[in-house]
């Protein structure tokens, strides 16, 4: 039945439509990021009769976390984890992109060399990983060997090398996702502009830089975002690999959430934990989608 | 289709959405697929409480018993095949108990089974009837109000207490709390040294008596081929408190008291880091620092890559099979000439305490037969734990495997010289501590005098809050 008023009639298909994943969104991110929030003001930790039940303390977990010369180890590890991982394995993705958005033969092979990281599980990938590490006889040791290196082998031991150990891993697992996501980029890019390029006698170097990343912007973007999260998500590999050591050398921010909540039972520091984080995540994810959006304007 | 048929529609694809999110508590989602329609049965069975309870009453002459069906979350911890073990046990337990249902549900590592009961609890969900979990974690769990004494199934049944002293005493030690007996040993294992009896023989070597002959062995059989080392001695330090506390009650003190006392700073317990330090740095008879190789030092010694490791009593059926060489097992030997030490690990049963009575008591039906002497044997040889029983070494099935396998009856007697394992109150914390210490002194970051004082400085802090 037509309406011949001017406001259009309310049609509640649409909320219905996103109404399950509205649900999904609110019972299992919304509601636990609330309940953490609250728990960071409370003491509570449950290997202690006397601190089973909550008692407010305010921001105290919160004032104890960031005097605690441990916890700001912690968040040095976490920066430079990120500083190791995100912009390596980015520029990677791009390079491997470039090398395999070619019409040879075998590139497919390639291709699946670059990607299938991703596809293993990350502990399965960190065992393997665990073995390649092998002091003296380890094939990792005997490549870098081979390569003319010979400095300490011991890099899940050595306190000086357990995080780039770890960075080593995280690097190998993603460049091949990034590399999808270029390579995608590239394959939509528009001839003509690279037709035009050469015809006004650019080369190779100054269409990649002049015209090739920059038309890339939003790929970079989307990958950025994801490669930052992804970083302080991922911690699989630092359980199989160092379990946090040497002396936490290793630790980074999600490690430690979990040894607060499930080694030391601290719930109330472990929210607080959670909810530093959240904030991190935030912050990071809505300044780049401000960032973006103004670029588009 | 009409705009409010299509509402309808719509709504009702929603609904069956919501419902088909909505599953039962935690422990639902791991069990096998056909273990789930058993679980949604004996769910409803909780809140139709009054059909079991009416029963209960009259339970204690009764024959005819309610079914009920527990559940058991056990970890994996060695390379053996635990699951086909644990159920050819569980059908032959159902034979006996027709009415009594067991569900073993594999749950990871031991930290793993530990947090799935943690997360089912703190979720208000049903917890398993029983779980393995480490014997050490006795402390935690009970602060948390987790499991329940067993002192009463032992009271009530025959020979309560001639059954608790069959058990092996160092096993038994990590049980106790308040007097009260929390846990039941399962799988236990001690920390033992391998050795490669042959190439000691081919150097003229004996088996080391004291920590002197110990790093002069290891440095005699330490053999370097261009830029490879075969290490005399590999002692992994990555998770390092259980395989260097023989280091320590070898040297005379172990690095605690009690659950509310270390001693980390005791002169004993630094010789004992210092020993470690000087394997590598004065006889150069192991890698230098931490070394992350627990995974790895079983198959370095089968392969001849080393003389002899620190390894876990649990690995020996594996050394075994993988090694072509005579195979030595022994205690660490102590600081003193004629001394030894070792230290127990591994898992007990510990049974939960917010389930009800009925799972209680067929729960612990299920630990008094799986801890009959014959299936203590039978796990014993089929997976390497150490039995866990004195009448276990008197079945027929121990005594054969025995004369085959004299090394399994090495590894109980290391026992002999075990000391306690490391348990305190805020254990995860306290661990934290001596790991972060014991490593920066093996990597040469502090010296061992320093570390070890400041672990004992921080552990203090740690356990202050406990031990009031």
């Amino acid at each position: 039945m037509e309406s011949q008023v001017s406001r259009k009639p309310f049609k509640p298909l649409p909320y219905l439509l996103i109404l399950p994943t509205a649900v999904f969104v609110a019972v299992f991110t919304v509601w636990p990021v609330l309940l953490s929030v609250y728990q960071s003001f409370f003491r509570q930790r449950m290997n202690i009769a006397k601190f089973r039940e909550p008692s407010w303390i305010g921001l105290g977990n919160y004032i104890d976390l960031f005097q605690d010369p441990y916890f700001i180890k912690v968040i040095g590890n976490t920066l430079k984890y990120i500083v190791g991982t995100v912009p390596i394995s980015i520029i990677l993705g791009f390079l491997f992109a470039l090398l395999v958005n070619r019409k040879v033969k075998g590139v497919g092979f390639f291709r699946l060399a670059f990607f299938h990281p991703m596809v293993l599980p990350m502990v399965s990938a960190a065992t393997i990983w665990m073995f390649l590490f092998t002091p003296d006889y380890g094939l990792f040791n005997t490549a870098m060997r081979f390569l003319g290196y010979s400095g300490p082998e011991n890099w899940t031991g050595n306190p000086g090398l357990a995080l780039l150990s770890v960075i080593i891993v995280a690097i190998w697992k993603n460049s091949g996702y990034y590399m999808i996501f270029y390579l995608a980029g590239l394959q939509n890019l528009p001839g003509d502009v690279f037709e035009a390029a050469a015809l006004d006698g650019a080369n190779g170097w100054q269409v990649l830089w002049k015209i090739t990343f920059p038309l890339l912007r939003r790929t970079t973007l989307f990958i950025s975002t994801v490669a930052f999260i992804d970083a302080f998500r991922t911690i699989d590999h630092i359980y199989v690999l160092t379990a946090g050591g040497p002396s936490r050398g290793s630790t980074v921010l999600l490690f430690e959430l979990w040894s607060q909540r499930f080694e030391y039972q601290d719930i109330g520091v472990s929210a607080a934990i959670t909810v530093i984080f959240v904030v991190v995540l935030l912050a990071f994810t809505i300044t780049n989608f401000l960032i973006s959006e103004r670029k588009e304007a | 289709m009409s705009a409010p048929k299509r509402i309808l529609f719509v709504m009702l694809i929603l609904l069956l959405g919501l419902l088909s999110a909505c599953s039962p508590a935690a422990p639902a989602e791991t069990p096998a697929e056909e273990a789930a329609p058993v679980e949604e049965e004996a769910a409803p069975a909780e809140e139709a409480a009054p059909a079991e309870e009416e029963a209960a009453p009259a339970e204690e002459e009764e024959p005819a018993m309610e079914p009920v069906t527990i559940q058991v979350f056990y970890p994996v911890a060695v390379d053996a095949p635990i699951a086909a073990i644990l159920q050819g046990y569980i059908d032959d337990f159902q034979a006996e108990y027709p009415y009594i249902t067991v569900e073993p549900v594999f749950s990871g590592g031991y930290a793993d089974v530990q947090t799935a009961i943690q997360t089912t609890i703190d979720g208000g969900g049903e917890p398993p009837a029983l779980a393995v979990m480490l014997a050490t974690a006795i402390y935690d769990l009970i602060n948390a109000d987790y499991i329940v004494p067993m002192d009463s199934y032992i009271a009530e049944m025959e020979g309560g207490d001639a059954y608790v002293a069959d058990f092996l005493p160092a096993f038994l030690a990590n049980s106790y709390y308040d007097d009260q007996l929390w846990s039941i040993p399962f799988q236990r294992s001690a920390v033992v040294m391998y050795y490669n009896a042959d190439m000691f023989a081919d150097a003229g070597l004996e088996p080391p008596t004291d920590w002197q002959t110990w790093a002069e062995a290891a440095q005699a059989l330490t053999v370097t081929e261009g830029d490879v080392t075969n290490w005399g001695l590999h002692f992994s330090s990555d998770w390092p408190y259980w395989l260097f506390q023989p280091l320590a009650i070898g040297a005379g003190q172990n690095i605690l008291e009690d659950d509310c006392t270390v001693t980390f700073d005791d002169p004993a317990v630094i010789e004992a880091v210092q020993f470690y330090i000087d394997l590598s740095e004065k006889y150069g008879a192991m890698p230098a620092g931490v070394q992350a190789s627990w995974a790895t030092d079983t198959s370095d010694l089968a392969s001849g890559a080393t003389a002899m490791i620190a390894h876990s009593s649990g690995s020996l059926s594996g050394l075994l099979e993988q090694s072509d060489f005579e195979l030595g097992v022994m205690p660490y030997p102590g600081k003193e000439a004629g001394t030894t030490a070792s230290v127990p690990g591994g898992g007990n049963f510990y049974m939960m305490k917010d389930v009800t009575p009925e799972k209680q008591a067929a729960a612990w039906k299920f630990i008094e037969f799986i801890t009959r002497p014959e299936y203590v044997a039978d796990f014993s040889i089929n997976t390497g734990y150490i039995a866990n029983r004195s009448s276990a070494y008197d079945t027929d099935a121990m005594q054969a495997y025995v004369a085959d396998v004299p090394q399994a009856l090495m590894t109980r007697d290391a026992l002999q010289s075990a000391g306690a394992e490391l348990a305190t109150q805020n254990l995860g914390q306290v661990r934290g501590i001596l790991h972060d210490y014991l490593q920066r002194a093996i990597n040469g970051e502090m010296g061992a005098e320093e570390a070890m004082q400041a672990a004992q400085a921080e552990a203090e802090a740690a356990l202050a809050d406990y031990c009031e």
